[in-house]
């Protein structure tokens, strides 16, 4: 009989040794799904790290080795079947801090780090044009900073600075226009959230990051932030408590608060004839515990027909496009994009619908490349659509 | 391995096949943490090569060659077991099954699937479920252990009480030789079906297999609590004889109660005490009938306690997490025994007084997969961290079979490490007609060498057992043999 239980980690050391090499971790991992060697296994992975930091051998600190700890897209899976219930997540970022704390993190990972020191964001764009995407609004005013808004939209640097993204900031300002929500945005003081260095392996920098987006947002006086990005969503949820200490910020993603203005009748929806289908990002959903509020705003949409994916909930399969892969190994982000993409054609859905820019971006490549007839949208995007 | 025969696969298999030091030293290792300084002077664990074939086609390949150049080749698949089974002692070729994946066809009037082997069980039950069918019986490692690995190994596990063995729910399966041959196999066969369950990969490569499925029913649990292991024992016995037979029946000892409340994984209303799971499936009548059973042995028993619904709902949708008391270790030693069940109770009683003795907690549970037999699982923590009291520790696994030897139990699985004990699982006329068969099928040795007929020079039973007594000695002299 047990109870049920949160995964632990307490240091790097001793979860290697706990880790039981039961290899439950193998067959969920995507990476290991399309590497298929024992070494691309989180099993492997841990293996080579209790020789190298429990037992001291320092030759296991290879390159081959680095190669594999930055081939992961930190979705989680790992964490959930766990037979130890080692915070498989944390253990993945707790290796790539040591391999960069040693100076031995691969370009791509030490090139994010260096645009986010010295742009403040993932691009090299200047951070002052960060609401670039507004100017197709009626009013591009509206999205400008102001103390004391009712919400405030983080927007997030791929919405941001992506061209392909601009959709979904776009959609989401209509929509809070349309529901007479009082919104605002940080503008080009909103920096990075830091979710990117952390999983780079320097969570010190990103410490820095956080402590700057929490002080503008107290000064801003702002009691309810919402963010449409998933990995913005953790940071503001799970890793800025210490910054936010004594500070009251209702923080919720962007699926959470659309489902709120619906329930409200502050939305209006019209019917719609598609088949959808949900792709959990691993950010919001396995990793963040939203599942509901997007399956509720999609079933809320007159004539709609919802499938499951093959892979949902918390065994979601990822995208391919977290852990900073596409930085270090495009192709295999890819490969495993592939993957999700076969389970999106077996569903017969028209529209596959994400709350993650990065989902989007990645299933939209992949979608577009097999020629398959399924329009990828963010949920902001799905809701425009059935209001117009 | 001559060199150019390395060149010659990898040539032919590209990016699957990796002769890397880094890659090939991660195919040295299943669940057991053996230091390397027992290992290393005995056995040649590192292959020369690790390939993934795609199809039946390329395992026959690869044996071809191996065969011709007398190579050694261990097939390995989840390596998901304790005893070695999927490492290679000899070095030579191991065969990474796990691209033989996928359901090949379903037969619903016939109630068969027919599956690769590389396939996991969960996997299977992902694709079954979906068409309202589940599996017969499968391991209580599901998420890792293969289809053919399992039928490789012995076959018991959840489920395997109401619905037998494995093998008993094969149809049929196809079989590459050592030689490269492939052959068709069904228990009517010569060779038979038969041979190749618990083979252990040492006559030939399964590639796929024809199994029976079930329609998907409904399930009820249960979670009794007891005082004491004889009333456990009882009601055990009471509730496998009834007339609904239950589809999973399993037990936690009271050392092993008290081990998850140490680490928290069980609710403090559980209390001290055994702990007795009992799963039923099947047509509502046939649960609501296995309703009225446990609450009538229970009204029988004023001491056994009936736990609230949810809590064995939990203990069934953790089937698959017994290592999560590893979280207590670090490391953990232990042991499998096939044991008789009207001798649970002894066995269980002799652990205890073991625990007494060396100062150690024996947690033990235990799965009934027969109507005759128990596996049970024993345990105790220790810290490969310090090698010498670790390396003392491993006699410690021999003392837990020598009690599972006294009450009618040999070691369940056999691999390398339990390889001494091949005497106490066959006898001398079984063992020579798997010898038999060996020669037969595999007369070069090259499948699996060093596993399952012979126990190497120094594991000679009576040389081992000196050497496990004198290392446990030493852990009750010490007075430690890990924490307690």
């Amino acid at each position: 009989m047990s109870t049920q239980h949160e995964n632990k980690f307490t240091t790097l050391e001793q979860e290697a040794l706990i880790c039981a090499r039961c290899g439950y971790c193998r067959n969920c991992c995507p990476v290991y799904r399309v590497i298929g060697w024992e070494s691309a296994s989180p099993r492997g992975k841990i293996t080579v790290a209790k020789d190298l930091y429990v037992k001291g051998n320092k030759n296991a600190l290879s390159d081959e080795f680095i190669q594999r700890v930055t081939q992961c897209t930190l979705c989680g899976a790992c964490n959930v079947v766990c037979s130890t219930s080692i915070d498989l997540r944390e253990l993945w970022i707790e290796l790539r801090r040591r391999i960069a704390e040693g100076g031995k993190n691969p370009k791509g990972l030490q090139d994010i780090r260096k645009n986010i020191l010295d742009n403040k964001n993932i691009t090299t764009f200047d951070n002052q044009d960060r609401l670039e995407w507004a100017q197709d609004l009626d009013d591009p005013d509206v999205a400008e900073p102001r103390d004391g808004a009712e919400v405030a939209y983080f927007v997030g640097c791929v919405s941001s600075f992506f061209p392909q993204a601009a959709q979904i900031p776009l959609a989401n300002a209509e929509i809070f226009g349309a529901a007479g929500v009082d919104f605002t945005t940080m503008g080009g003081d909103e920096w990075c959230c830091g979710f990117p260095l952390i999983i780079s392996g320097y969570p010190d920098d990103a410490r820095e990051f956080r402590r700057h987006n929490v002080e503008k947002i107290k000064e801003m006086g702002i009691s309810t932030l919402v963010a449409s990005c998933a990995s913005c969503y953790h940071i503001w949820k799970y890793e800025s408590r210490e910054q936010l200490a004594g500070y009251d910020l209702e923080v919720l993603h962007t699926t959470e608060y659309l489902a709120r203005l619906i329930e409200e009748n502050r939305i209006q929806l019209n019917e719609l004839d598609e088949v959808i289908t949900y792709h959990d990002p691993c950010d919001l959903g396995r990793n963040g515990g939203i599942f509901d509020a997007p399956r509720k705003i999609i079933n809320s949409i007159p004539g709609v027909r919802f499938v499951e994916l093959a892979h949902h909930g918390m065994d979601s399969l990822c995208c391919g496009g977290g852990g900073n892969l596409q930085s270090v190994d495009p192709q295999l982000a890819k490969e495993i994009t592939k993957l999700r993409v076969e389970e999106i054609k077996e569903t017969g859905a028209t529209i596959v619908v994400s709350s993650c820019q990065q989902c989007e971006q990645m299933l939209s490549a992949a979608i577009r490349e097999t020629g398959l007839p399924v329009r990828v949208m963010d949920i902001s995007q799905l809701i425009l659509e059935a209001m117009e | 391995m001559k060199p150019e025969i390395v060149e010659e696969i990898k040539h032919k298999y590209g990016d699957r096949a990796n002769d890397s030091p880094f890659e090939r030293n991660l195919y040295t290792r299943d669940l057991a943490p053996v230091p390397a300084l027992m290992v290393d002077p005995l056995f040649k664990t590192m292959p020369d090569l690790v390939v993934r074939p795609a199809n039946e086609e390329e395992v026959a390949e690869i044996l071809r060659i191996a065969w011709k150049e007398n190579i050694p080749v261990t097939p390995r698949a989840g390596a998901s077991t304790t005893y070695f089974d999927s490492i290679p002692v000899k070095g030579g070729i191991v065969m990474d099954l796990n691209l033989l994946r996928g359901v090949v066809g379903l037969n619903e009037e016939r109630m068969t699937v027919t599956v690769q082997a590389g396939t996991t069980w969960s996997e299977l039950d992902d694709y079954l479920k979906r068409r309202g069918l589940t599996e017969k019986s499968y391991p209580s490692s599901a998420p890792v252990a293969t289809i053919g690995g399992w039928f490789c190994m012995m076959g018991y596990g959840i489920g395997s009480l109401k619905y037998g063995s494995l093998l008993s729910q094969v149809k049929s399966a196809q079989v590459v030789l050592a030689t490269g041959d492939t052959i068709a196999v069904t228990p009517d066969t010569d060779p038979p079906l038969s041979w190749f369950a618990g083979s252990e990969g040492t006559l030939g490569i399964v590639t796929w297999l024809e199994l029976e499925v079930r329609k998907l029913n409904p399930m009820k649990h249960f979670l009794l609590k007891m005082d004491s292991v004889p009333e456990m024992a009882q009601v055990l016995k009471e509730v496998k004889d009834a007339p609904v037979i239950p589809y999973n029946l399993h037990f936690t000892d009271p050392a092993c109660v008290q081990g998850m409340h140490a680490l928290g994984l069980i609710p403090d209303e559980v209390g001290e005490g055994c702990l007795l799971q009992v799963d039923y499936e099947g047509a509502e009548q046939e649960l609501d009938q296995a309703e009225d059973i446990i609450r009538r042995i229970v009204d029988q028993h004023p001491k056994v306690k009936m736990m609230p619904g949810e809590m064995a709902d939990l203990e069934w949708e953790e089937r698959f997490k017994a290592l999560r008391l590893k979280r207590g270790g670090p490391s953990v030693l232990g042991g499998e025994v096939w044991l008789p069940i009207k001798e649970v109770s002894g066995y269980l009683a002799d652990i205890a007084a073991m625990s007494s003795k060396y100062g150690i907690r024996f947690m033990s549970y235990g799965h009934v997969v027969t109507p005759e037999y128990v596996t049970v699982m024993t345990m105790f923590y220790a810290n490969e961290v310090n090698t010498i009291n670790y390396m003392f520790s491993l006699g410690l696994t021999k003392k837990i079979q020598d009690v599972g030897f006294r009450y009618g139990g040999h070691p369940y699985g056999i691999g390398l490490w339990n390889s001494p004990y091949i005497t106490r699982i066959y006898s001398r006329k079984e063992l020579a007609e798997l010898r038999e068969r060996k020669k037969r099928l595999d007369p070069r040795g090259i499948l699996n060498p060093g596993k399952v007929y012979r126990y190497p020079l120094l594991f000679h039973p009576f040389t081992f057992g000196i050497g496990a007594n004198v290392m446990a000695g030493l852990i009750r002299a010490a007075g430690r043999g890990g924490r307690r």
